[in-house]
């Protein structure tokens, strides 16, 4: 039993990683796509940036209520708290996700498409917005007292640090996005995106350093772990590797390949979350709360175990066979009638 | 107290606000997806190009409706955590887990085969398309089944006990299956699917009113409306299930439904009110018409009531529900609603039966045809007055009995949730207008008649279409104009 009840909050951590991995994944190029899409020009462009995403939008998005659910379910202490101290980013990030879900359907039906391209845009600029700031405040740190509840102001998210990794988040965002669409698409758009991709890859690296180097510096908590053996070898290799999967990538982009910028992107992208997870780890509201103390009934952990754990590997796989099945360049402005 | 500086005051109606909103949305997507599953099997049953124009059309509608209740059930979930932290804190234990199950069970498959099923026509085999579509709508009735278990835990919490203020389970599925649980889903499943029915049998009625592609439509009419002889009588059933629940195990609820202030006791006959003015200063209905006798028929088909019908007096002010007359009269709307929805179906039966119906004549049937399209909209309101009687009526409480509104709020400023509240109320006019004007648009635009039917085009050659079927049919619509 006492194993348990550190076993489980460990299992949940990682499913929950896994979850929010996936979103920031798949939802982020979703994202990244919208926020190209307001530098876009044309209707025609537009049309098949839209399209690209019509078939698989809602399902990337809804990584994010399974993580949301499992968080609630989880460790339920932490979702009240992080959720109710971080109230204007989260609710900036719920506005920016009504626009642009909208956004599909209305702009599919509108004769004139002004305004749903840009609550498409601008969403997915604000859903981005708010997730970069409620990471950077996660990051630094929630106002608690001793039972995990929160004392701060409704402020307290915002700081420069916040700001940098709002910053970066957004750059990484359009980097994901640039190289999906350099997969999906061909011609003039592909070769546009192929130039975004290498500004956003510069950008996103220049985000990284700031964040990488600022992080020990600023947050004691992180300090005193990750400069402890074993993990001073593991973040040592960290920053290695993310500088060599960038050079990885900008060598794919100059050698103008399809898939390969995909791939490293995503790559840079598992790199980055292990770290993050690294740094967070076994804190779930940090600096004060770690999981073992935030988490649900050890019974609780089990039945979710069994009702969502045992269904990854079936969510996966229905996942992965709709992008099977839409495979294949995205020409046309729709993939239905008309 | 004032309301502008009232953080629970706020939250409960920012709840509300969102809550009656998104609902519109998921109501047709749960439902329409049963009765696109219909029109696809009978398309692959009778190869009838008809049905697949159908499954076509029907699906705009769905995919409008889709994406805004995905949009505004975002929030829903969210809100838990931004302004009910203390009770997601107490309850997460059971209450997160089920919306945790919701997402891995319901909106996963639903979304994810929604693209097949919208644009994956050409793309995957009948039978995986076929699959696809009816995994839509089990992914979409799973949400009915989470959801509505989660809230009738909270309406008749089973399964566990508080301890120093949070939940602990006992029984994972004495707590699922909590004493409400499978009427209450029972009853929204049928409100889903019945609204929707009105919903495609109203739009269907408007086209063969306007004698637009009157024999298509009738098609969709009778489909919905042979639907509905079940649904219909079996939801006012179902409903009457739900009613004797709550005079068991809610009776303040009760109390409110009936705006009954002094209690009447058992063993005797009970006046029902009808029209009432409920007046919550003086504890009493300021005036009432009632029918007599009528409570112990209503509740237990008999005249003297077995257990008495406790009035709302009997709890303390702080202990019961409030806006009296808001319950009340929700209850009243849903049931008139149910029973007018009935009653037209019992109607246009009869006349089915009697050879009305048939595409010669089914666009005489003027008035019946005005009634279902004025019935359309009904479901909708029926299905928000009955959250408004559930809800409201389980207050003061979030977790009935044990875990009180005002302890459920976060500790926010009042100022954060006026913002959020103005900003909700103004993106959801907005967006209720446009969904409006963009539905009309696809009725209006009507259905594409001409479109290739997947896997036939090549078959045949484009002459063979039989035109002589089209124009007899199409005549006596245009002469009646």
């Amino acid at each position: 039993m006492e194993t348990l009840t550190y076993f489980l909050p460990q299992v949940w951590f990682v499913i929950l990683a896994l979850f929010l991995f996936l979103y920031v994944m798949l939802d982020g190029f979703d994202l990244g796509v919208g926020i190209l899409s307001l530098t876009s020009g044309d209707e025609e462009r537009r049309g098949i940036l839209m399209t690209s995403l019509s078939n698989i939008w809602d399902a990337n998005e809804t990584w994010l209520v399974l993580m949301g659910g499992g968080l609630f379910g989880a460790f339920p202490l932490a979702y009240g708290t992080i959720l109710s101290a971080l109230y204007i980013p989260i609710l900036t990030m719920v506005f920016g996700f009504i626009f642009r879900a909208v956004a599909f359907e209305f702009r599919e039906q509108a004769n004139r498409k002004f305004f749903w391209n840009v609550a498409f845009g601008a969403g997915s600029f604000l859903a981005a917005l708010g997730q970069g700031f409620a990471l950077g405040a996660v990051l630094k740190g929630i106002n608690v007292d001793k039972s995990g509840h929160f004392i701060g102001t409704t402020w307290d998210w915002l700081s420069w640090q916040s700001v940098l990794v709002a910053l970066t988040l957004i750059q990484a965002y359009v980097l994901i996005g640039s190289t999906y669409l350099v997969w999906k698409t061909e011609g003039e758009l592909q070769l546009t995106h192929y130039k975004t991709a290498k500004t956003a890859a510069w950008t996103t690296l220049l985000g990284a350093i700031f964040i990488t180097i600022s992080t020990p510096i600023f947050y004691e908590s992180a300090r005193d772990r990750l400069f402890q053996r074993p993990l001073v070898f593991i973040f040592s290799v960290i920053p290695i590797l993310g500088i060599l999967l960038i050079s990885r990538l900008v060598t794919s982009l100059d050698r103008r390949q399809e898939r390969a910028p995909f791939v490293w992107t995503i790559l840079l992208f598992v790199l980055t979350f292990l770290g993050l997870g690294l740094i967070v780890f076994p804190y779930i509201i940090p600096t004060e709360i770690t999981i073992y103390e935030a988490s649900a009934d050890p019974s609780s952990l089990v039945i979710m175990i069994i009702f969502i754990g045992f269904l990854i590997p079936v969510m996966l796989f229905y996942n992965l066979y709709q992008y099977i099945v839409f495979r294949g360049k995205v020409t046309g402005r729709s993939y239905g009638e008309e | 107290m004032d309301l502008l500086s009232n953080t629970v005051a706020l939250s409960r109606l920012q709840f509300a606000v969102t809550a009656i909103f998104h609902m519109l949305f998921p109501i047709l997507t749960t439902g329409l997806g049963i009765y696109l599953v219909l029109v696809e099997g009978l398309w692959l049953k009778t190869r009838n190009p008809d049905y697949y124009r159908h499954a076509r059309f029907w699906s705009k509608f769905y995919v409008l409706n889709f994406g805004i209740g995905v949009a505004t059930g975002i929030p829903m979930e969210f809100q838990f955590g931004t302004n009910w932290a203390p009770f997601s804190e107490a309850v997460g234990n059971f209450f997160g887990s089920v919306i945790g199950f919701e997402a891995s069970w319901a909106f996963m498959l639903e979304a994810a085969f929604l693209g097949i099923m919208l644009f994956g026509w050409e793309r995957v085999n009948p039978a995986i398309h076929y699959l696809s579509t009816i995994l839509v709508a089990v992914g979409a009735n799973l949400s009915t089944l989470w959801i509505l278990t989660a809230n009738s835990w909270m309406q008749t919490p089973a399964g566990g006990e508080l301890v120093n203020g949070k939940f602990i389970v006992h029984d994972y599925f004495q707590a699922m299956f909590n004493p409400f649980m499978a009427v209450s889903v029972s009853h929204m499943f049928l409100a889903t699917l019945e609204t929707s029915l009105y919903v495609v049998g109203g739009i269907s009625a408007w086209y063969i009113l306007k004698g637009r592609h009157p024999d298509f439509f009738s098609k969709a009419f009778k489909i919905a409306l042979a639907t509905a002889i079940a649904v219909a009588p079996l939801q006012i059933y179902v409903g009457h299930l739900s009613a004797e629940q709550v005079y068991k195990l809610q009776p303040a609820k009760l109390a409110a439904m009936e705006a009954q202030w002094e209690t009447s006791p058992a063993g005797k006959p009970a006046n029902w009110s009808l029209v009432a003015l409920p007046d919550e200063t003086t504890e009493k209905n300021a005036w009432e018409i009632s029918v007599p006798n009528g409570l112990g028929y209503i509740l237990e088909f008999k005249q003297n009531l077995t257990n008495p019908v406790l009035g709302l007096k009997e709890w303390a002010p702080e202990d019961r529900p409030h806006l009296v007359g808001l319950i009340y009269y929700s209850f009243r709307i849903m049931i008139a609603i149910g029973f007018f929805l009935a009653g037209l179906m019992a109607i246009t039966t009869l006349l089915w039966i009697a050879g009305k119906l048939s595409p010669s004549n089914i666009a005489q049937q003027k008035w019946l045809m005005v009634g279902w399209v004025l019935a359309a909209p009904l479901g909708y309101i029926a299905v928000e007055s009955g959250w408004i009687v559930r809800c409201v009526g389980r207050q003061p409480w979030t977790l009935y009995g044990q875990i009180r509104t005002v302890d459920s709020v976060s500790h926010i400023p009042a100022t954060n949730v006026l913002t959020s509240l103005i900003g909700f109320v103004t993106v959801y006019s907005l967006l209720f207008v446009a969904v409006l004007y963009f539905g009309s648009r696809i009725i209006r635009k009507g259905p594409n008649l001409e479109m290739p039917i997947p896997g036939m085009e090549i078959a045949k050659p484009a002459v063979d279409t039989t035109p002589g079927e089209f124009i007899p049919n199409e005549r006596p619509a245009e002469a009646q104009q």
